[in-house]
């Protein structure tokens, strides 16, 4: 039987089965006004963007003399283009598409074997290496720098974007085997048994039947993994020093003098930069709503 | 025969070999340097040149910072805006969008509205930190404007300015910014529901508040564990946002450890002490999540 | 999904991850240089449209058709990244051929006393840079063995200057039947009757660098010259309770009560006051020159001047950034070259003509009125020695303390003489720890 079949026999039975208590124009209603309140409380989340806008928008002589929440007096777009060459922003976005995707999938991969390891293979000592491998975040970023900036140096990888890769797939993936280990020690037995009197090995028991069904999770981190990897700004800050191997969030940097900053052209390239997060963020959205797995185990 | 053979094979698995990435990414990015910065917090040295051996000379200094001590305070305020409260509105917002309006408007409905309330987690920090500090300015900042049109104007505040509403204003924005992430990774744990106990459930005649309490929340447990202490573990982390908005002011009324070792690193350059400083937040946060992970395999344990 | 599509999809992953890492092992590290350079690597932090941004493209250009065959790659950085990364830069085979950099003890002179800059002494004699310098200028340009500005060698060349004076919209004065107040207590007259109509006088910006300026002014008015170099260059001892500080912190707290400084500056930062003054909302705003282009270019809706701190032969300014060279610097000919071609009549006549402040620019070649006058009460102040530096720079970090300290004035959450103690101890131990 199908998922949406399923979900249909449910809300239909249970509206049957409860007639006394709601009337159907009755629970209708109070439907609408729980959307409504939502989408409400969206538009109020949403309302800094639309100053972001607003002001990417201006020029900067209006931004400074009607203030930074009136909205713009005609459109400047001549800024934005100059800053996209100065800056050379399209290399700019490439670097980050690069080090996040990369981070991601390279994440995603090690959080699910080490996952693997401790949540389904239940190796000893799984609580203390558990903690282990959170630390790789706990550990303020500050701390590492002057030590990585040595190891880097001594390998000839200072300023490179492999270097940042590594080490943010190391980073990243503290939250990834965490949470990934945590729903697979709750994962049902009966499918592993299942596997294993069906001769599968190991590796094939992780492809066949643990990756199919923790898809919703996969997704969840390559999600953020992409997404925190695109924002990180201070690793990429301190190891990509060439401008040839800049991410956008450095060259976001550049608008910030020392004393003098440029408000119009800071939201105007950070709406430009959060274009492409967004975009995975949609993208990868289906991945996360597609049909429940959990029917696979029926 | 043959099955009994199968099933000692799995036993046999070579899981610890699926450890070997994690441990050697691990190892090289964060154990060493790990071991590199205590060494380091044994010494003064300003960045650059030759360290010089202090012994534990920064350890005694730390302890009788105030300064330090009273970071720590401030950051209590900050673990409830960032774990506590974005997990109960996530959880609640998850449910509501993933079973209510999914079900009755449509699994897109419920992406978009997710989508908008995720939003504020991809915006740079930096710019977020710049609009909010519009909003929250004093004299023509859109909160007091908007207070002052619905006839509340005497509640506006120096919202950022004031040593009173700081550490709250900054709160206030550190769960705008969180919402997004526990909502997300409850929606996916959602997923992982099997729908049938729900079926059963309203079958019996359960309300939304029952079903919620007695089947969604012990179903994505892992999750919620992991939310909470991943948000408090950001909390004690929390800094480019405390830079952005107050850079750790009034008067250092919004100051926090994580910061405080930043400045050390990069303003003061007194590297050793920062390095010392990073490494007690380092031994809080580990004993912390060790304490955690017990409590969360304990209850493991006790429900499978 | 079968075990063979399973797998091809994890190869196919694994494959783009692989390609991706290659991509990234040739990447834009610097260029090992042959014996006779024929690049000039030069980085800076000033955006290309303000005056520096000008002048320096145009030092570029004349520099590329005097050195034909060499190029200059030019790389524009953002200052929070060179802040933090400049001692590991120029430790490492990255470092560039020539940079701007900041200058005063925290962060010049702590790269000198690390052995990371050129001794540019003998340069500066054989072209007559120093002649071309005012005395105050080259304060921040030499540093000694243990980093204090002052004397020793020369590490670096400034191109501009900056100080600090009052920008006041004259429509505003006008309407309140003021003039431009030219003692002391013409100056507190003036924003006793602003105060008086409802309006505040000071833009002020709490949250980052102008408070403090305005509270360092104060203690200006009762110091002299021995007293700066006390402070800057550690040559006596500091004493936040004397005459000048004592004063500095009460007038503060003073003009808050009185409602000179609003209350609510705590939580603005200098951009949320610069664009306050530009909107037309406060009378007078105490800051830098390095404002000067931008008022020029935005400020439509009304007139503006400005005048020197009315009382104060010392106020806070100093040399602009300096430019320096690397030791691990390829190209140091061709750098000093560049330096030169900077400090010549053309590139600083540019520096004049965009706005902003030259320290060897000739009068008769700057057009614009307004910048003819910023120049010409810069000589005055000069020629007066009047350059008193900042009040962060005697200590790393002191910024910070600043800020917070002032931010208590200002809330009135501290009385001055806790906030002078704060001070004297924050002061104490970053000069102890030198």
């Amino acid at each position: 039987m199908t998922q949406t079949a399923e979900r249909a026999v449910a809300t239909g039975g249970g509206r049957a089965a409860a007639p006394a208590r709601h009337g159907p124009g009755k629970r209708r209603a109070g439907a609408w006004l729980v959307l409504l309140a939502l989408i409400v409380a969206a538009a109020l989340v949403l309302l800094p963007f639309l100053i972001v806008t607003m002001n990417a928008l201006k020029s900067p002589a209006d931004y400074s003399s009607a203030g930074p929440l009136a909205p713009p007096h005609g459109l400047h777009l001549t800024a934005l283009k100059d800053f996209w060459v100065r800056v050379h922003f399209g290399q700019k976005l490439w670097n980050s598409t690069l080090i996040s995707g990369s981070v991601a999938i390279c994440a995603v991969l090690v959080s699910l074997f080490t996952a693997y390891a401790l949540g389904i293979g239940r190796v000893k000592g799984r609580a203390w290496l558990l903690v282990l491998f959170i630390m790789a975040n706990t550990l303020p970023q500050e701390a590492l720098i002057y030590p990585l900036y040595y190891l880097a140096k001594q390998l000839h990888m200072y300023d490179t974007r492999l270097a940042v890769i590594i080490i943010l797939t190391a980073i990243q993936s503290a939250f990834g085997t965490y949470l990934l280990s945590s729903v697979l020690t709750a994962f049902p037995r009966e499918l592993l048994d299942a596997a294993a009197i069906d001769g599968a090995n190991s590796w094939q028991t992780l492809w066949r039947v643990v990756v199919p069904i923790s898809r919703p999770t996969l997704g969840v981190l390559m999600v953020f993994f992409f997404i925190w990897t695109w924002n990180e700004f201070f690793i990429p800050l301190i190891f990509l020093v060439s401008n040839g191997n800049q991410t956008v969030s450095v060259a976001l940097g550049v608008l910030q003098g020392q004393r003098l900053m440029d408000a119009t052209m800071s939201n105007a390239s950070a709406l430009l930069g959060l274009l492409p997060a967004l975009l995975f963020f949609l993208l990868f959205q289906r991945t996360l709503t597609r049909g429940i797995t959990a029917g696979a185990i029926k | 025969m043959r099955a009994a053979r199968a099933v000692r094979r799995s036993t046999r698995a070579p899981y610890p070999l699926y450890l070997i990435p994690g441990l050697l990414l691990f190892t090289l990015v964060i154990g060493v340097p790990l071991v590199m910065n205590i060494g380091i917090s044994l010494t003064r040295w300003p960045g650059v040149g030759t360290p010089k051996w202090a012994g534990l000379a920064n350890y005694r200094d730390l302890l009788h910072d105030e300064a330090f001590w009273a970071s720590f305070r401030h950051n209590l305020t900050l673990i409830v805006a960032m774990a506590i409260v974005p997990t109960i509105i996530g959880l609640v917002l998850a449910y509501a969008l993933f079973d209510f309006v999914g079900t009755r408007f449509g699994p897109r409905a419920a992406s978009i509205l997710r989508a908008g309330f995720y939003l504020p987690q991809v915006l740079p920090i930096v710019v977020a930190g710049i609009v909010w500090s519009w909003i929250l300015a004093p004299d023509n900042g859109a909160l007091n404007a908007a207070l002052g049109k619905v006839g509340l104007g005497s509640l506006a505040q120096n919202w950022l300015g004031d040593e009173k509403t700081a550490l709250l204003s900054v709160a206030g924005v550190m769960v705008w910014i969180q919402l997004g992430f526990p909502l997300v990774v409850f929606m996916g744990a959602l997923q992982r529901v099997d729908p049938s106990l729900y079926e059963a459930a309203e079958i019996d005649g359960a309300s939304w508040w029952r079903r919620f309490q007695h089947i969604t929340v012990p179903q994505i447990r892992p999750e919620i564990f992991v939310v909470l202490l991943w948000c408090t573990i950001a909390a004690l982390k929390v800094f480019p946002q405390i830079f952005v908005l107050t850079k750790g002011g009034p008067g250092g009324a919004t100051n926090v450890p994580s910061y405080f070792s930043y400045q050390n690193f990069f303003e003061t350059t007194k590297v050793g002490y920062g390095a010392a400083i990073a490494t007690v937040l380092t031994a809080i946060i580990v004993m912390l999540t060790a304490a955690f992970i017990r409590f969360q395999g304990r209850t493991d344990d006790a429900n499978s | 999904m079968g075990s063979a599509r399973r797998t091809a999809a994890v190869l196919a992953a694994l494959a783009a991850v692989a390609t991706g890492l290659a991509a990234c092992g040739s990447d834009g590290s610097g260029p090992t240089q042959a014996s006779s350079p024929t690049e000039l690597r030069l980085w800076h932090y000033e955006g290309p449209d303000s005056a520096m941004g000008i002048a320096w493209k145009q030092a570029i250009s004349e520099f590329e058709s005097s050195h034909p065959g060499v190029k200059v790659k030019f790389e524009e950085k953002s200052f929070d990244q060179i802040q933090k990364t400049a001692p590991m830069v120029l430790n490492s085979n990255d470092a560039p051929d020539i940079m701007e950099y900041n200058k005063g003890n925290a962060t010049a002179g702590l790269l000198a006393k690390q052995g990371l800059l050129t001794d540019l002494t003998p340069e500066v004699t054989k072209r007559g840079w120093d002649k071309l310098l005012a005395p105050a200028l080259q304060t921040t340009a030499k540093y000694d063995s243990s980093g204090t500005m002052g004397s020793g060698n020369w590490y670096g060349v400034p191109n501009y200057a900056e100080f600090v004076e009052v920008y006041y919209n004259k429509d505003m004065f006008a309407r309140q039947g003021i003039a431009v107040p030219t003692t002391f207590a013409e100056f507190t007259a003036a924003m006793d009757k602003f105060a008086g109509a409802g309006v505040t006088p000071l833009a002020v910006g709490g949250k980052d660098y102008p408070a403090q300026q305005y509270l360092y002014q104060l203690a200006l008015s009762k110091a002299d010259r021995a007293w700066v170099d006390a402070y800057q260059r550690y040559t006596g001892k500091v004493n936040f309770s004397d005459t000048a500080w004592s004063y500095a912190a009460n007038t503060f707290k003073d003009w808050v009560g009185k409602g000179y400084i609003s209350k609510n500056s705590a939580g603005l930062d200098s951009e949320a006051m610069g664009t306050a003054f530009i909107a037309g909302k406060f009378p007078m705003m105490v800051s830098g020159t390095w404002w000067y282009g931008r008022l020029s270019n935005q400020i439509k809706k009304f007139q503006w001047g400005s005048f020197l701190w009315p009382g104060n032969t010392l106020n806070a300014g100093s040399s602009g950034n300096i430019w320096i060279v690397p030791k691990n610097s390829k190209a140091k000919q061709l750098a000093y070259d560049f330096i030169n071609i900077t400090m010549q009549k053309g590139v600083q006549n540019t520096l004049a003509n965009s706005g902003g402040l030259p320290v060897a620019a000739d009068l008769a070649g700057v057009t614009d009125p307004k910048n003819k006058e910023l120049i010409e009460t810069y000589q005055k102040l000069t020629q007066a020695d009047g350059l008193a530096f900042y009040p962060d720079w005697p200590v790393p970090g002191f910024y910070d303390t600043m800020v917070s300290e002032t931010q208590k004035l200002i809330n009135g959450s501290a009385p001055p003489d806790k906030v002078l103690a704060n001070l004297q101890k924050a002061y104490d131990s970053g000069v102890a720890g030198r």
